[in-house]
């Protein structure tokens, strides 16, 4: 059970405070509702480099990382399709110095051409070494306008090629910051050994005249239904062909999304599920195999992957997969095989809440869900999980019309000798 | 209030290291305890002395892998599936110098899971069809790595640092997965698991009796004798450059071997290792990212090992930009050597490093790895009382002593892949 606190400012900013009396360390996370589903399609990769700008400069204050790190702390933040979530670790003491530079930044930036320069060659650079310079790096860029048509899922949040980071120029920056970053778009978690008026206090210091905008209304194009099989085929000097089976899913606040990610569990996360058994130890089809959700906000993907053996037919390997899905839906599951999953999750949630920092980034992730509770209610849902729910929503999710299919046969370039 | 002030810091006045409870299981081998964990979570981690240095080819990389692989009654999806049950996790991975299995579970699940993967390991019998299957995956891993230009630098810098010593030295071949034999894994299992136990750590609420119980169930592991191992190194200088052709991104290492926490300069040094590249605003991050943008990161570190360490800066840069990167790292450290640090930027150095302290020590798992890798080197935890002595009084002067003394760009071994 992890316990919080919450309250409003009267710019809009939501706050949870979470208590945790046995740690010298403090956390202020900040969670802002802006993701790569909020880029233009014309301007993708631009939630995550307006990130990289945060840590430029703000207003009054030239650079954020020095004080911080002189008051003992360090920061970083991550951008996802659907949100961006900065977070900084200082001891207790010195969490005024977090609460000053977060809030400052929150107030305005200092849009420096400089800053814009620099971050982004820093983040083509980034884009090279995630994406382009890794064997099968680039498979998400090819996944996501395979399985999605009209949602901006359908771009990476690095963006979808070089060329929209180097065109971005500030009046994008500015115009970004507007929409985006104001108290009634952001929620805050501090977390640490402190009292609620404490907490309320020190928020309302730093946060209670920043002026407050209307929040952006969220208008995205709702992806149509899928009533075809997808498939692409690319070509890559890779030592092993792959392959990623996408599937689309419900989106995080249906309540069949939770069955959706125990029946990825169930048939490749450990190496006891269905697929790795049958089709990598009994058939040795593949040498690895692993089925997982992406965990979107709209409606996301169940994704199967992993990499043939040496010899392999992709055909004959792709029959083998239907087969066993099908064998999945038309089979009962074991009651082993349930209690498989919940201890599993029961176990790794337990562990994730191990951490001030998690526990923090959670509770504001569930607040923009809905409810920061959320986040204690969870494993009841996984609790409540049948194998009839599991195995109805495998037979409607994991069919041939649900999927789109991306192959990357290796195809051996000249060698480097 | 006015935004362009600074709240007022407080220093860290100290910093509350706890020691675990420490049981001899022989005269070599102990176990370490700690509990007040903060929920129901439990961790065991076994030490053995199977790294890289002690089997020949890939031997104990292979063994770390089939250590769950199970025999011809009990297959590895039969153990898996056990484990699953008590909602376990298990992971394994080898270094140069030792082997190291770790356990995750809920405490109430802890001494079944305990028992299963005992028992488990102790009937492995290097199943030839395992043993094939897992070869076969490393093999295609291995393949996969090749492509990578951090792996290919990261190779070849091991390979030029410990060039002295062959056992070292030695990086993976293709070869390896040529004609392995499963009886030579289970030679190898047997001598360097099963009698080659060199250390417990266990963390979690558990009663002292159940520590007793696990002292009991994996007592007969204990190795008998003292792991000795190699000192004296000497790393080849020099540029090595690796060509893999059309890479859009060039790896580089550059380093030399160097001393561990048993050195009386290890604390400074550590300071110069932060300054220069081991924080978000060190040197090399604020020059090379921050400022010509050639890289998404640089950084610097000091690896340890029994008797000696290494010093390595490590970055992938824009292939156009890999001689200039390489300049750049010159340059900031003959800037150590030649100019004196700042008061201001020292001064935030010694607060960013006592911050990342008191977070070291913060809850009992992170407060058993910062024990341990003190322990490794036989020092307890005064060691890191010293660290903080050191921190509070090194000055300029010492900084530019230090990195005269150990950063000589002559002594370098660099490396570049791409």
């Amino acid at each position: 059970m992890i316990k919080f606190e919450r309250f409003t400012l009267k710019n809009g900013l939501r706050v949870l405070f979470h208590q945790d009396v046995t740690t010298p360390m403090a956390v202020v996370n900040t969670l802002y509702d802006v993701g790569a589903r909020d880029e233009s399609e014309e301007k993708t990769g631009f939630a995550h480099l307006f990130e990289h700008l945060m840590f430029g400069g703000s207003i009054n204050i030239p650079d954020f990382d020095a004080p911080l790190q002189n008051a003992g702390g360090e920061s970083n933040a991550f951008t996802s399709n659907d949100l961006t979530n900065y977070y900084d670790v200082v001891p207790k003491e010195n969490i005024e110095t977090a609460l000053w530079l977060e809030s400052d930044r929150m107030l305005s930036l200092a849009f420096t051409p400089r800053s814009l320069e620099v971050q982004r060659n820093v983040v083509i650079e980034e884009f090279k070494q995630r994406y382009l310079n890794q064997p099968y790096g680039d498979v998400w860029l090819e996944l996501r306008p395979l399985a999605y048509e009209e949602h901006p899922y359908k771009w990476a949040t690095i963006g979808k090629n070089i060329q929209h980071i180097e065109e971005a120029v500030m009046e994008d920056v500015r115009n970004f910051f507007h929409k985006h970053y104001h108290p009634a778009n952001a929620i805050l978690c501090v977390a640490g050994n402190f009292e609620l008026d404490e907490v309320k206090q020190l928020v309302d210091k730093y946060y209670g005249d920043i002026p407050s905008r209307e929040k952006h209304i969220r208008l995205l194009t709702k992806e149509p239904e899928q009533t075809i099989f997808k498939e692409k085929t690319i070509y890559r000097d890779v030592p092993a062909d792959a392959f990623y089976f996408a599937f689309k899913m419900p989106e995080r606040k249906n309540p069949e999304y939770y069955i959706v990610d125990a029946l990825s569990d169930a048939l490749g996360r450990e190496k006891s599920s269905r697929l790795f058994v049958e089709l990598k130890k009994e058939k040795q089809l593949c040498s690895e195999i692993q089925a997982y959700i992406t965990g979107n906000i709209d409606e996301g993907l169940l994704v199967i992957s992993g990499k043939l053996n040496k010899g392999v037919d992709f055909k004959v390997f792709e029959n083998a997969l239907w087969e066993c899905i099908l064998g999945f839906c038309h089979s009962t599951m074991s009651e082993d095989e349930m209690i498989k999953l919940v201890n599993k999750i029961r176990t790794s949630k337990e562990f994730q809440e191990q951490g001030l920092l998690n526990r923090a980034m959670n509770l504001c992730f569930f607040e923009l869900l809905g409810d920061a509770n959320g986040i204690n209610e969870e494993l009841e849902i996984y609790q409540k999980i049948t194998v009839s729910h599991i195995q109805e929503l495998a037979k409607s999710i994991l069919k041939p019309t649900n999927c789109s299919l991306l192959r990357v046969i290796s195809e051996k370039k000249e060698s480097n000798g | 209030m006015d935004r362009k002030i600074n709240p007022a810091l407080k220093p860290i006045e100290s910093i509350d290291f706890v020691k675990p409870k420490v049981f001899d299981i022989n005269q070599n081998v102990k176990l370490f305890f700690m509990s007040k964990v903060t929920n129901e979570t439990s961790r065991v981690d076994m030490y053995f002395d199977a790294g890289t240095i002690k089997g020949e080819k890939g031997t104990s990389s292979f063994v770390n892998g089939l250590l769950l692989s199970g025999n011809d009654e009990i297959s590895s999806t039969k153990i898996s599936h056990q484990m699953d049950l008590l909602g376990g996790f298990f992971e394994s991975g080898i270094t140069t110098e030792g082997a190291v299995i770790s356990i995750y579970a809920l405490r109430e699940n802890m001494p079944s899971l305990l028992r299963l993967i005992k028992k488990s390991i102790e009937e492995m019998n290097c199943n030839p069809k395992e043993v094939e299957e897992l070869v076969q995956d490393r093999k295609q891993k291995f393949q996969v790595n090749l492509q990578k230009t951090r792996f290919l630098a990261q190779r070849a810098f091991q390979h030029n640092l410990f060039y002295s010593h062959p056992d070292y030295a030695k990086v993976v071949e293709e070869d390896y997965y040529e004609d392995v034999d499963p009886k030579k894994l289970y030679r190898f299992f047997h001598n360097n698991y099963l009698k080659g136990l060199t250390k417990i750590a266990v963390v979690g609420n558990f009663s002292q009796d159940y520590v007793d119980e696990i002292i009991d169930l994996f007592g007969s592991w204990a190795k008998e004798a003292k792991c000795e191992y190699a000192s004296d190194f000497k790393n080849r200088s020099g540029l090595h450059a690796v060509i893999k052709k059309d890479a859009m991104q060039s790896a580089i290492r550059v380093g030399k071997i160097l001393f561990n926490k048993n050195h009386p300069d290890y604390n400074d040094f550590q300071i110069i290792n932060t300054l220069l590249g081991d924080y978000f605003g060190s040197r090399l991050m604020m020059n090379i990212r921050e400022d010509k943008g050639y890289t998404y990161g640089i950084g610097s570190m000091v690896a340890e090992f029994n008797n000696f360490g290494y010093f390595m800066i490590a970055t992938e840069v824009g292939a156009e930009f890999k001689d200039a990167t390489i300049k750049e790292i010159q340059k900031e450290i003959v800037r150590i050597q030649t100019e004196l640090v700042s008061k201001q930027e020292l001064e935030l150095i010694k607060n960013y490093m006592l911050g990342q302290l008191l977070k070291s020590a913060d809850g009992s798992y992170s407060m058993m790895d910062l024990y341990l890798s003190a322990e490794i080197h036989g020092l307890d935890l005064d060691f890191y009382n010293e660290s903080i002595k050191s921190i509070r009084e090194i000055t300029p002067k010492r900084i530019q002593e230090l990195a005269l003394k150990y950063l000589n760009w002559e002594d370098m071994t660099i490396v570049t892949a791409g």
